[in-house]
């Protein structure tokens, strides 16, 4: 009992007096919690909050001798950008963070990283992949997401090495910024390894129907098919894949097949789709984070949400892990040491091998090619956590 | 060969946007009632006819002859029970009703569903019809062929029943038929209990076809709305034809100018409808 009530004592006292707050460190982090982003912003929550959850049942995180618990201080932006920014700079200056995660995606991670480059706040962006973000010579901000091309490019060479018949490419986009962007660049990775581009085109938002651009696609016999969308979008394209007999070497759709729903609403249509992503939970590493393994991480994800963790979800976790690891080498919470920790990090987490280049964005992750066999994604790229071949033939 | 195909997918599709548009047409004309339900009626007859496939296995073919009389019973009591009561009032105060209670059923199929996308995957699948190079995939031919013959129904019923008749009458002149001894507020009933029967019936055929989830049912809606404007509201064969030179307009579109402007196409198109012909295609009057 009285176990409990000094620790309830603890907890008032924690609340009553946060000058004393010594002994937590606070994470700012603008999401859309409400408006158009908000189903985006919960996967980013579930992210962080795993990690805090798990650094804090640790004993919190290791500062020197000291152990400090982790708090996450959350302002809505109300996916409206300019108050991304507003809500970054109240984070540093009134709610007195030690550190912050970027608001969602890369626009507005670009545009908050200015207020967190004038404080000199180092910043993590979990969900920004634009090269374009890293390029203003910033010295605070720090990104987990690889460029768009490291999607298609280990995409073409793996093509272009295991069939090298390939020649004929259809591309079919939604119209919609990352589904384009990455579409965008795999005609460029496919060009450069010569293959041919006969097809490309992009489709609305809400489109119901994809026969006609299938029959055009299909009056073109491509050796691969390349289509980006999202669950809804990519179920139908397949199901009218089907329907008008269309069969390839190869069928690569971004961004749906890392999900189950996928998986079971095209039934025996996913088999063979070939996809990439950040991350997936198939990938294999050994983590010395503080989720340890792979394995460890979607354990402990399925434990608190009863679901597996997407890439999304597990890149906010490892922007936490990382943040972590980069706070215990340095031994300290002063921002210019953690900043310089973090710059030269090379450790391996269970989301792969952390590693920043000189604009902060990662370079070290290989993000996984898989194709789903037997309704299973099966890791097929890169080779220290492949499980299985690539195979050809979609029917 | 290619523009055979088009034409074809295009038919096919279009058959797909009578059978979601006849019952709303139908509301609309006689009731003047704009049903914002519709769409996700037809999604909860989808979802009945994905359980009934994953748990009893019961074929969504026949699963349609299970729904019609429940949503024909839910449509009933839903105008019985609400809609008559502001029945009489402006058309924005029955549209309002029918979006609350859209906002209610929607969000409850949220709960009970959860929002993933599903998909009614036939096993073994229903295959495909193919001469020479043309493919045609059987369950949209079925689909279509269903849509005319339910509307082919709903033809007869309006014009040779005594119900449907009375229908008609209501539609006309709502004084003059209650003076001939027509139970108006009943026919309203039966005639909203038909639109949500055509919708429930919609669901299964639907739900072999495109993904599933509770909150596709604007979509749905949206192409019934321009069905409804193309082929002239109110009217049973102007949605079977609205709907058909929909499903083509949309595929030479998509064919002509790219996918991504499919949609922009048959808007204009309905932009121009309502500027130069606003009674529909088929409807001069759009009695029967």
């Amino acid at each position: 009992m009285s176990i409990i009530r000094s620790s309830l004592a603890a907890v008032a006292l924690a609340f009553a007096l946060p000058a004393t707050a010594q002994d937590v460190i606070r994470i700012g982090a603008p999401l859309p919690i409400t408006g158009p982003l908000s189903p985006e912003a919960i996967k980013q929550q579930r992210g962080y909050d795993l990690w805090a959850e798990t650094a804090n049942k640790a004993g919190g995180v290791r500062v020197g001798n000291r152990r400090m618990r982790v708090e996450i201080v959350y302002v809505d932006y109300q996916s409206n950008t300019p108050r991304a920014v507003q809500a970054a700079e109240r984070l540093i200056t009134q709610d007195k963070v030690n550190f912050l995660f970027s608001p969602f995606g890369s626009g507005a991670a670009k545009a908050a990283s200015t207020v967190s480059e004038k404080y000199q706040v180092p910043t993590i962006a979990a969900t920004a992949s634009s090269a374009q973000v890293y390029d203003q010579g910033y010295k605070f901000l720090f990104g987990t997401f690889t460029p768009n091309d490291t999607l298609t490019e280990p995409l073409a060479d793996i093509v272009k090495s295991k069939a090298p018949g390939v020649q004929r490419v259809a591309v079919l986009a939604r119209n919609d910024l990352f589904p384009l962007a990455i579409a965008q660049e795999m005609e460029k990775s496919a060009k450069a390894r010569g293959m041919r581009v006969v097809y490309s085109e992009k489709y609305a938002i809400g489109t119901l129907d994809h026969a006609s651009a299938l029959t055009q696609i299909k009056a073109q016999a491509p050796h691969w098919i390349f289509a980006t969308g999202y669950t809804n979008d990519l179920v139908l394209m397949r199901k009218q894949m089907a329907d008008l007999k269309i069969e390839a070497p190869l069928v690569t759709m971004v961004a749906a097949p890392a999900y189950q729903e996928f998986i079971d609403s095209a039934g025996k249509g996913a088999e063979n789709i070939t996809s990439a992503a950040w991350w997936h939970p198939a990938v294999r590493y050994k983590g010395t984070d503080i989720f340890g393994t792979t394995e460890a991480y979607v354990q402990a994800f399925k434990a608190k949400y009863k679901a597996d963790p997407d890439y999304a979800e597990a890149s906010a976790s490892a922007a936490g892990a990382v943040l972590q690891m980069a706070i215990e080498q340095a031994g300290t919470i002063d921002r210019q040491k953690v900043r310089d920790t973090l710059a030269n990090l090379n450790v391996t987490t269970f989301w792969g091998v952390v590693k920043f280049g000189p604009t902060g964005q990662i370079t070290s992750l290989e993000p996984p090619v898989f194709q789903i066999q037997g309704s299973k994604p099966v890791v097929i790229h890169p080779p220290q956590v492949k499980q299985g071949e690539l195979r050809l033939g979609v029917q | 060969m290619l523009y055979l195909q088009v034409l074809l997918n295009g038919l096919v599709l279009g058959g797909l946007f009578a059978c979601i548009a006849a019952g709303f047409s139908l509301v609309w004309g006689v009731l003047n009632v704009i049903n914002i339900l519709h769409g996700s009626f037809i999604v909860l007859g989808a979802y009945a006819a994905w359980y009934a496939y994953g748990i009893l296995g019961i074929h969504p073919f026949l699963s349609i002859i299970l729904v019609a009389p429940l949503f024909f019973a839910l449509g009933y009591a839903i105008q019985s029970l609400l809609l008559n009561r502001v029945i009489a009032a402006p058309v924005l105060l029955t549209l309002t009703l029918t979006f609350g209670l859209d906002l209610m059923l929607s969000n409850a199929m949220l709960a009970a569903f959860k929002a993933d996308f599903r998909k009614l995957v036939l096993d073994p699948p229903l295959g495909l019809l193919s001469v020479g190079n043309i493919v045609l995939p059987v369950d949209r031919l079925a689909a279509m062929a269903l849509a005319l013959l339910l509307t082919l129904l709903l033809y007869l019923v309006l014009s040779r029943s005594r119900t449907g008749r009375a229908i008609v009458a209501v539609r006309m002149d709502r004084e003059a038929a209650s003076l001939m001894g027509v139970n108006v507020s009943r026919t309203y009933a039966i005639t909203f209990g038909i639109g949500a029967l055509m919708a429930g019936v919609a669901g299964p055929l639907i739900a072999m076809i495109f993904p599933i989830s509770p909150l596709t049912g604007p979509v749905y809606l949206g192409k019934a709305f321009v069905v409804c404007v193309l082929g002239g509201l109110g009217s049973v064969p102007g949605a079977m034809v609205g709907g058909l030179v929909l499903g083509v307009v949309e595929s030479f579109a998509a064919l002509w100018f790219g996918p991504e402007h499919a949609i922009t196409v048959s808007f204009a198109l309905l932009i121009a409808m309502l500027v130069f012909r606003p009674t529909g295609l088929i409807g001069r009057k759009g009695y029967e």
